[in-house]
Formats: structure tokens, C-alpha cells, sequence
């Protein structure tokens, strides 16, 4: 070879080499104007990244700014609240303190009970009158605490105290007739008076208040009232017995003998006084009653033989006024446990009544009868002058004689009816009546057997 | 009327003026001997110094310190020569108590005066005294 085919050569090699490298450049060229284009697309993303984070920056100051606002305000708020919570607390803490002195100053005592008959307060006259501390007694049932008993010294059943009843629902029981008493701490007792009431909230029972009180200071004055009533009676008995021993004495000729006129006289003065001397005797029987004193001796009764010796006694009268008398009983009826004395009274009352208001030639009728084996029923009926229906109600009352007799020429108090139901109520019986103006009137009487064998 | 060959003494306590007369006639017309007394004190005196009384005709509330019932306590004590001496008790003040407490000690009767004719207790003291055993 040539030096210059080398050359040639060499020079197209080199040609060669430089279109490589060209090609490479413009190879290059072109990615570096992608990468110019990816670098400016990513520039202008972080632009606008840049704003958004600018904005937020913003709306975060904003909210900063806010809550700052906010929390001063809370802050007030609870400063005020705060404020206001102690003023209440104070204004409550004054309340409290005022109801608390109200009820320990109360000079009854009192107790508050919950649901189940727990003590849940008591105050301090109910420390004093009972003897026991608070702290002993609280959340103690008071049923248990404070046992009562009766008269007679026989305890009050837990179901029968009033206290269960109210909160058992049952509607609210005060018994003032009966008094009974309430047992110390230290056992011993005194007559008490008591209330009670229930606490309801949202309709239901939560609760009782009872408020009592020692009612000895009464008691005495009752006493000392049957004191005075049996002395005045004896004082009165006396110049009645008098005329009584007199106008019987002369009637019997002790004195010598009497005219006829004179004689007549003497009876209605003897008459008169027997009037006076039941009058007295029916008002014992009514203070009796009404201060308790009534003393029950129950024996075993014989009803049918009492109602019998009634309606001897009271012959005369029925004959008198031509009555057609009626009488029926059941046979076997048992012995029963009563007091002869006051169920003869009931007997006596209402047959006399029967009696007393039925015209001549009238009609009245006696029947006694068993109920289920565990009651007898006195029914008495009359064809006299009834008792008008707007004074049914009152019938019962002391003292209250109905309009359509009082214009009649009949003897009577007021007395004999209330004396009836006092006893049969007290006997645990019924009393009630059917009575129609003009027509009649049918009372009856329903009382337990509390049966005895011989 | 019953007749008697021998005349019954009783010693009647009450303090009340008329009561005691008529009571005195009308026992002495059924043929009793009659010891009027006022007060208990005085009764009691009586029955130490007349030995032939048969009976006591006695009132509850009497003038002086003692009632009725202290005296039947006395007369009915264990050992009281009078345990046996019939009482009758005539008295208005019919109180339950007292009534219990004089059946209690013993008497052989308690009437109310306002509730009885006279001549029925009379009657029934007479009575009471022909049959003591009834």
C-alpha cells in the first residue's frame, strides 16, 4: 500500500469516527432536551406545591389564630362557670343547712325511710323521744328499730304497720281512734301519734316521711276527762236514785196508801226519772266509748238465747202497739266469743229502734242466721216510718235523729245507733241497713263467730 | 213478804242523808235490824263493838279517806275475823275496775242503785242470805 491510499485511509477511518461521534452528540442532545423538559415540568410542580403550602400556612395561622381566641374564651367561661358553681354550692350549702335546722328543730319526731323501710334520716326529736342515735339507726328498717304495740301492750304486725302500708301503695292510713305506742331504746314506751306519707317521684313510691308525736300530755287530759265524767255521773245518779227509792216507796204504800190520782202522778214521776237514768247511763256508755275505756269481756256467747231474753224484755212494747212480731233462727248456731253486755246493747238498740219507729199494727221481723260458718247475721226489719235517703248517711252519727221522727212522739237521743256501730265495729263486725221512707227500714249486723266449743 | 221468827241484823254504809232512810225502811220492813254508818272509820268501829252482824250493805265512795273497797280489803284480809260476812256493794259508780276489784275480793253482790228498784235488792240480799250456798 500507498502512503496515500493510507492516508486515505486513515482519513476515512477518521470521517467515520467523527459521524460516530455526531451521531452520539446529537444522541445526546436530544436526551438532554428531555431532561430539560422533565426539569421544568418538576420545577413548576414545586411551584405550585410551593403555593399550596403557602395557603396552608395561611389557613393554619388563621385556625391558630382562632383557637387562641377560643381558648381565652373557654377560659373566661370556666372562670365564669367556676364562679358560678361556688355561689350555688353556697346558695344549696345554705339551703341544706336551713332545711336540716327545720327538720332537727321540728319538735315531732321524724323519720325518713327509703323504699325498702330503711332509715334514711331521722332528726333530733326522734333522738330524744326514742333514745337511739343517729348513726345507730341509720340504714336500719324502722319497723325493726321502733316496734309498736297497742293498748294492751300487743305488738303491731310488720305488715300492719302503717309505715308498710304506704309503702306497700296502699293508700295513705292515719288511725287517730286507736292510740298505741312506740318502744324506747330502752324499752320502755309512750302513747305516740303518727303520720305518715309517702315520697313519690316520677309516679313511683321512693320512699315515707313519718312525723310522730308522744301524745302523753293528751292522754293525761283524757284521763282526767273520764275521771270527770265518772264523778259527775255518780253525782248525778245519786238524787236520781233518790227519786227513784221515793216514788217506789210511795207507789208501794210504805207511806201509806195512795189515790188512784195520786198514784198516777207518782208514775209519771217514776217514769220520768227512768228516762233520766238511761239518759245518764247511754252518755257513760258514749264517754266510755269515745275515751276507750270500754272495757270488752269476751265469754262464750249464746246469741240466740241473748236475742231472745231482748225481745221478752221489749214484749210489752210490741204488744202495746199491737205489733206483729216475727222472729227466725238458724238452727245450731254456736256458741260465739263476745261480750253479753254490748252485743245485748246492740240487740237491745236496734230492736227498740225497730219498735219505737213502726205505727201500730206495723210488722217487725228478727232473724239471725250463719254466713259460711265463720258469721252470724242479726237482721231486724221494720214496716215503720224508714229513714229518708238523704240522711242515710248520717244515721250513724251522735247525736243525729232523722227529720221524719223528730216531729213524732217518740222518745230518743241520737245516741243508740252510734253505741251499736261503735260496738259492732269494735267487735271487728258490720253494721249497715236497707230503709225506704214510709215503707221500713232492715238493719243488719254481721259478726265473726270466733267460735268456742263447750 | 217473807216472815221471820228472829230479825236479821245488817249494817248498812252510806253516806247519802235520804238514801240511808229509805233503804233503813225498807229493810226494816222486811224484817232486817238496821246499823246505819257514814264513813268507813265508823263501820268498822261498829262491827268490833255489835257482834251479831249478819251482813253489809256498803257504798263505794264514802266521806273520809277511805272508800268502799278499802274496807272490803280490810274485812276480806286473810285474817280478818269477817272473811266470811256477806258485803253487798250499792253504789252509782259502776266503773269496770272497781267492780273487778270487789268481785275480786270477795263480795257476794255489786248492783248500780240507779238501775234497781229498791225492793229488788232488798229482795236479793234476803235471798242471798236464806240460800248462801246458791
Amino acid at each position: 500500500m500507498n502512503e496515500e491510499k493510507k492516508i486515505a485511509l486513515k482519513l476515512e477511518i477518521l470521517a467515520r469516527e467523527k459521524e460516530a461521534i455526531r451521531r452520539k452528540l446529537v444522541i445526546t442532545a436530544r436526551q438532554l432536551a428531555v431532561t430539560a423538559k422533565e426539569k421544568e415540568s418538576a420545577r413548576r410542580s414545586l411551584v405550585v406545591t410551593a403555593r399550596k403550602l403557602a395557603v396552608i400556612a395561611k389557613e393554619k395561622e388563621v385556625a391558630r389564630r382562632k383557637l387562641v381566641i377560643t381558648a381565652k374564651q373557654l377560659k373566661k367561661m370556666s372562670e365564669t362557670l367556676e364562679n358560678k358553681v361556688l355561689a350555688r354550692t353556697k346558695d344549696l350549702e345554705q339551703i341544706r343547712s336551713r332545711t336540716e335546722a327545720i327538720l332537727t328543730s321540728i319538735g315531732d319526731g321524724l323519720v325518713v325511710v327509703d323504699k325498702d323501710g330503711k332509715i334514711s334520716y331521722i332528726n333530733k326529736s326522734f333522738e330524744e323521744m326514742l333514745g337511739w342515735k343517729s348513726g345507730e339507726v341509720l340504714g336500719k328498717s324502722m319497723v325493726q328499730v321502733v316496734p309498736r304495740e297497742d293498748q294492751n301492750g300487743i305488738k303491731v304486725l310488720f305488715e300492719e304497720r302503717i309505715l308498710t302500708q304506704v309503702l306497700s301503695g296502699q293508700k295513705f292510713v292515719a288511725d287517730l281512734t286507736n292510740p298505741f305506742y312506740y318502744i324506747r331504746k330502752d324499752k320502755s314506751r309512750f302513747p305516740t301519734s303518727s303520720i305518715v306519707a309517702p315520697v313519690v317521684l316520677g309516679g313511683k313510691i321512693v320512699g315515707a316521711v313519718e312525723v310522730f308525736r308522744d301524745i302523753t300530755k293528751e292522754k293525761e287530759i283524757d284521763k282526767a276527762k273520764t275521771e270527770f265524767v265518772s264523778l259527775a255521773s255518780h253525782q248525778l245518779r245519786t238524787p236520781l236514785s233518790t227519786v227513784n227509792w221515793y216514788s217506789e216507796m210511795l207507789l208501794a204504800g210504805d207511806a201509806g196508801e195512795v189515790t188512784s190520782n195520786q198514784k198516777k202522778y207518782l208514775e209519771e214521776i217514776y217514769r220520768g226519772n227512768q228516762r233520766m237514768v238511761e239518759l245518764v247511763n247511754t252518755l257513760l256508755d258514749v264517754s266510755r266509748i269515745e275515751m276507750g275505756t270500754f272495757i270488752v269481756e269476751l265469754k262464750s256467747t249464746n246469741i240466740v238465747r241473748l236475742v231472745r231474753s231482748v225481745v221478752e224484755e221489749q214484749k210489752p212494747q210490741i204488744d202495746d202497739k199491737k205489733i206483729t212480731f216475727l222472729s227466725s233462727f238458724e238452727d245450731n248456731i254456736p256458741l260465739m266469743q263476745a261480750d253479753p253486755k254490748l252485743l245485748r246493747m246492740v240487740i237491745q238498740n236496734l230492736l227498740s229502734n225497730a219498735i219505737k219507729y213502726t205505727p201500730d199494727k206495723g210488722r217487725v221481723e228478727v232473724s239471725l242466721f250463719l254466713d259460711n260458718k265463720k258469721n252470724v247475721i242479726l237482721k231486724i226489719s221494720d214496716t215503720g216510718y224508714g229513714i229518708p235517703k238523704n240522711q242515710h248517711n248520717k244515721i250513724f252519727t251522735k247525736l243525729f235523729r232523722a227529720d221524719n221522727v223528730i216531729g213524732k212522739d217518740t222518745e230518743g237521743t241520737g245516741l243508740g245507733l252510734y253505741i251499736a256501730k261503735s260496738i259492732v265495729e269494735q267487735a271487728k263486725g258490720k253494721i249497715w241497713f236497707e230503709s225506704d221512707e214510709n215503707k221500713g227500714s232492715t238493719f243488719f249486723v254481721v259478726l265473726p263467730l270466733r267460735e268456742t266449743r263447750k | 213478804m217473807k216472815s221471820k221468827t228472829k230479825n236479821r241484823t245488817i249494817l248498812v254504809v252510806e253516806d247519802e242523808r235520804p238514801l240511808v232512810q229509805a233503804i233503813e225502811t225498807k229493810l226494816e220492813k222486811n224484817g232486817f235490824d238496821v246499823i246505819t254508818a257514814r264513813t268507813v272509820e265508823q263501820a268498822a268501829r261498829y262491827l268490833e263493838e255489835i257482834n251479831n252482824i249478819e251482813a253489809i250493805w256498803l257504798d263505794h265512795y264514802l266521806p273520809g279517806d277511805k272508800t268502799g273497797l278499802d274496807f272490803v280489803a280490810m274485812l276480806k284480809s286473810p285474817d280478818s275475823k269477817w272473811k266470811k260476812l256477806p258485803v253487798f256493794i250499792v253504789s252509782n259508780t259502776a266503773s269496770n275496775n272497781n267492780v273487778r276489784s270487789y268481785l275480786r275480793l270477795g263480795v257476794s253482790k255489786y248492783c248500780v242503785k240507779a238501775d234497781h228498784r229498791l225492793d229488788e235488792i232488798v229482795t236479793e240480799i234476803a235471798d242471798f242470805l236464806d240460800n248462801p250456798e246458791k
